[in-house]
């Protein structure tokens, strides 16, 4: 097998810019993961099916499974590592913990970078955009109803009541 | 005590574990970082029944970047593993038995080089008749899966005169009922990684339900003394049963006994979905019969259980479906059997409910086909037969306390009674049909008539600190929130306040498996014990120090004091200090043990659990009669959990069980050979989700920490007969095959004459 020709790509993750050089099949997951050690964003299958690995590019939600590294190329990409503030969890995530949004965890990243990107986009979301920005989020554990109440809960904290 | 003192039980305490989570902190297996690790990779059987005549390897050794490849000649100890019964070998010696059985490890450089050898390695088989219908394994000149025969286990209850009392009988419906192959799909695919210590030992992270056990086994594959390996459970991404057999642990220890090099070994979504456990289907057939009241006579169930390969938890599913069938009623002449049967598909083993769920499904729908044949309504059917205090179940067990049946059903009841009157005949929508459906149910915490103890400590340091020690695997449920509650409303300290060490086999001593929804009742009891006997030492010590009777003694916020004298106090350091000072121990060790008797082999007759959960939940569906598809609306969820020790998480429980319930009843389905990964096995998303009104019973278990039982696993079990119940009220016709997909519910609404091109039925304008 031939080794996969290799691409240069630059772009800025959580405000840091990084320029590597990546593999022409190499998933921005893969990236992500094991070059740039942000174990956050996790694999859940691999295929854009799950959404555990949902990270935000300029601002929208992606599967970074589906996505290849060479795409960084010259984007703005958030991972959950991304939201802490001063050290602290942000308002979203603050969200997630007193709801009781969190079981298992594993799909939580994706959660978070669902309901951010949905956030940026419209600061006040009803319960059916709530709802269309997750749908793409497996979870196993929680029937989503806190991860929704969380989402609902932290718009709320963040721009005040739906007008 | 004095309810009035009680702070931390009952009160919404948030999970320990999520601030990290939230983080993105690297705590699950695969997020691990280790010192230049092998990959490891499994070379998986494509035959699902076949001798291997031979395992050349020779090639797949010489291509580059691989360290080892082992076969089960390679294992040192003893190669056959399983929970309940022991047939399940790491790497198969001489046959496979299902497609997935496992052949060679790899142990390469980098990922790449272990898929190249696994392509490399060349396997002969010889084809043996594949079984894949468990009636077929049953007949006599069946091929032998195993060498012992197909018939793995046979449950068997028997009460009363059943031929007779169907004699009796004014209405009698048999049916058969019958459940697909289930996938968990916990979101993390199964993984671990490992390192060799200093000292030697084997240390094993896992994603586990049972660290202990796991610890067990692999000394027992390698043949090793068991300090000589360490099973650390990390971050578990979800189990619901299937993290309870080995997944990676027995692979990564035995790259490590031989390599002594850092190991990791994550599956893809496909090789979970290939390897690993799935839930039994069940066909059931039941016959049951009423009085002209409509009360439960008599019962006749025969029960086939599929655990395909291997036995895993097969034994304690056909156990449990037995034990469950009669439901949460009373039936005073049963017949029941239950055959647990191996053939060539997928192993099952434990999977919410064990065998609980489709029980569920078969005992439920009886109901209503009963109170249909009556005329009377599926709610006072249920009510009038519901277990209370003093009844005798199919096993003979008297129910003595905390039958919360009746207060479920009865809280139900108002929504039951507004939705009947109004929403169910309100108009629907051109092609759709609204329907309302009951499901009820009982569960036995902790395992069938067998001992499942616990043990746990509890430490306090000199500062007065305190150190709790369980080995109980937190899986994302929140046990370790729930012990650390009980923990600290027994030493007056915050939940947050304690430090807990959890799930290491070096630091924790065995709490049994996360399974059965055993922890919160049989681990909390085990934490309070030793919690209770570090109070005893300190409140003996205070009380030769201030004078007081040790009764009137309270530990509160690092402080005893005299409950009468608030004046009367004294710091809980200063009495540390005395204590230690007296050569006193302040680690103390706690246990329990629920009280069980083992069912009679031919009779069933026992006492197979100490306590029950009860539960009943109400579904309204809309029903496209042009599509097949089943909209839920609403789920109102009534669980008897003895006690909510954290609320919240009880709650999360009961919408996470209601969501599985979906996938049971509506859209879940395995079909070996044909399902892959989540491209073709649907989950309910958040789509999916009706609108869920969660109701907490709380009908105290005196044999409960703080009354607790468990609702892990009950919340799944009810929905699914809920929504068919419902989905048979919205067309009139009933579904006896889960899941009801599209094509099952189109059939029925064809069959029931209310799908558009039906005969008789007029088309709306």
């Amino acid at each position: 097998m031939e080794p996969c020709r290799q691409v240069p790509v630059a772009f800025t993750i959580n405000g840091r810019a990084v320029s590597l050089e990546v593999a022409a099949d190499e998933t921005a997951l893969h990236v992500i993961r094991d070059r740039l050690l942000l174990k956050g964003t996790k694999e859940g299958c691999g295929i854009g099916e799950c959404g555990a690995c949902t990270i935000v590019v300029d601002g929208k939600a992606v599967n970074a499974c589906l996505m290849l590294a060479a795409q960084l190329q010259g984007r703005n990409i958030m991972t959950v590592e991304g939201l802490i503030e001063k050290h602290e969890l942000s308002v979203l995530q603050k969200a997630f913990l007193e709801d009781h949004a969190v079981q298992c965890g594993f799909c939580t990243p994706g959660m978070l970078m669902s309901s951010c990107a949905l956030l940026k986009d419209k600061p006040r979301p009803d319960k059916g955009d709530i709802v269309d920005a997750i749908s793409g989020n497996l979870c196993r554990c929680t029937g989503y109803q806190q991860v929704v109440g969380a989402i609902q809960d932290a718009a709320r904290r963040l721009f005040g009541e739906k007008a | 005590m004095n309810m009035k003192e009680i702070k931390k039980i009952g009160r919404n305490w948030l999970r320990r574990d999520a601030a990290e989570k939230l983080r993105g902190n690297p705590v699950f297996c695969a997020d691990l970082t280790l010192e230049n690790p092998l990959t490891l990779k499994v070379l998986r059987s494509t035959h699902a029944h076949a001798r291997i005549k031979r395992i050349d390897v020779d090639r797949a050794s010489r291509t580059q970047g691989i360290a080892r490849i082992f076969t089960a000649a390679d294992i040192p100890g003893k190669n056959l593993a399983g929970i309940i019964n022991k047939d399940h070998p790491l790497l198969v010696p001489d046959k496979v038995r299902h497609v997935g059985d496992a052949i060679a490890l790899v142990a390469a450089e980098t990922e790449t080089a272990a898929e190249r050898a696994l392509q490399a390695i060349q396997v002969t088989y010889e084809d043996l008749p594949v079984i894949r219908d468990p009636e077929e394994a049953l007949k006599e000149d069946a091929p032998r899966i195993h060498e012992t025969g197909n018939l793995l286990f046979t449950r068997k209850i028997k009460r009363g005169e059943v031929e007779r009392a169907f004699d009796d009988c004014a209405v009698v419906v048999e049916k058969t009922y019958r459940t697909s192959f289930l996938e968990h799909a916990y979101l993390e695919p199964d993984a671990g990684a490992g390192y060799v210590a200093a000292d030697g030992t084997l240390v094993i992270y896992a994603s586990t339900q049972n660290p202990h056990y796991d610890h067990g086994e692999v000394a027992s594959l390698l043949g090793v003394a068991h300090e000589k390996v360490r099973i650390i459970q990390a971050a578990t991404g979800g189990g619901f049963g299937s993290k309870l057999d080995l997944n990676t642990q027995g692979f990564i220890g035995l790259a490590l006994y031989y390599l002594g090099r850092p190991v990791r070994y994550v599956y893809s979504r496909e090789e979970s979905f290939l390897a690993t456990a799935k839930r039994h289907p069940l066909t059931i057939t039941i016959k049951t019969g009423t009085d002209s009241q409509g009360r439960l006579m008599a019962m006749r169930a025969r029960i086939l259980c599929d655990t395909g390969a291997y036995g895993s938890y097969g034994i304690a599913v056909a156990s449990r479906a037995a034990v469950h069938a009669t439901g949460p009623y009373e039936v005073p002449n049963v017949d029941i059997e239950a055959l647990c049967v191996y053939t060539n598909n997928p192993f099952a083993g434990a999977m919410r409910g064990f065998g609980a769920p489709q029980a569920a499904f078969a005992f439920e729908s009886q109901m209503d086909l009963l109170a249909g044949e009556l005329g009377i309504s599926p709610l006072e059917m249920r009510r009038q037969n519901a277990l209370r205090e003093g009844s005798f179940t199919g096993t003979g067990q008297k129910l003595t306390a905390s039958v919360g049946i009746r207060d479920c059903l009865n809280a139900v009841k108002p929504f039951y009674e507004r939705v009947m009157e109004k929403w169910r005949h309100d108009p629907a929508p051109t092609f759709k049909k609204r329907g309302v459906g009951l499901g009820a149910m009982w569960y036995g915490i902790g395992n069938t008539g067998l001992q499942n103890p616990s043990t746990a400590q509890i430490e306090m340091d000199p500062e007065g600190s305190v150190t709790l020690y369980t080995g109980c695997a937190d899986i994302g449920q929140g046990s370790t929130t729930v012990l650390s509650q009980i923990a600290g409303e027994m030493l007056g300290l915050s939940p947050g306040a304690i430090r807990a060490v959890v799930a290491d086999t070096k630091y924790t001593t065995d709490a049994g498996a996360t399974s059965a929804s055993r922890q919160t009742y049989i681990s909390g009891n085990a934490v309070k014990d030793a919690a209770g006997k570090l109070v005893e030492i300190l409140l003996t010590e205070a009380s030769n120090l201030l004078k007081r009777p040790k009764e009137s003694l309270i530990v509160d916020s690092g402080l005893i004091r005299d409950k009468n004298d608030p004046e009367k106090t004294v710091p809980v350091t200063d009495i540390v200090r005395r204590a230690h000072e007296k050569g006193l121990s302040l680690k103390c060790q706690g246990s329990f043990d629920p009280v069980t008797e083992p069912l009679d082999p031919e009779t069933g007759q026992g006492v197979p659990y100490a306590t029950y959960a009860f539960a009943c939940h109400l579904a309204q569906v809309t029903v496209d009669v042009l599509t097949g598809e089943v909209e839920v609306n609403r789920i109102v969820a009534a669980h008897d959990v003895g006690k909510a020790i954290n609320p919240a998480g009880v709650i999360g429980q009961i919408y996470g069980g209601v969501a599985m319930g979906i996938g049971f009843g509506l859209m879940e389905r395995y079909v070996p050979g044909r399902t892959v990964s989540l491209n073709d096995y649907d989950i309910p998303t958040c789509k999916d989700m009706p609108d869920i009104v969660p109701i907490v019973v709380e009908s105290a278990e005196p044999t409960g920490p703080y009354g607790a039982k468990g609702v892990g696993e009950p919340a799944l079990i009810p929905t699914a007969p809920a929504v068919l119940n419902a989905i048979s009220d919205a067309l009139g016709e009933r579904i006896y095959t889960l899941p009801a997909n599209l094509e099952r519910v189109l059939e029925a609404a064809v069959a029931a004459g209310v799908f558009p091109g039906s005969h008789g039925v007029k088309q709306p304008a």
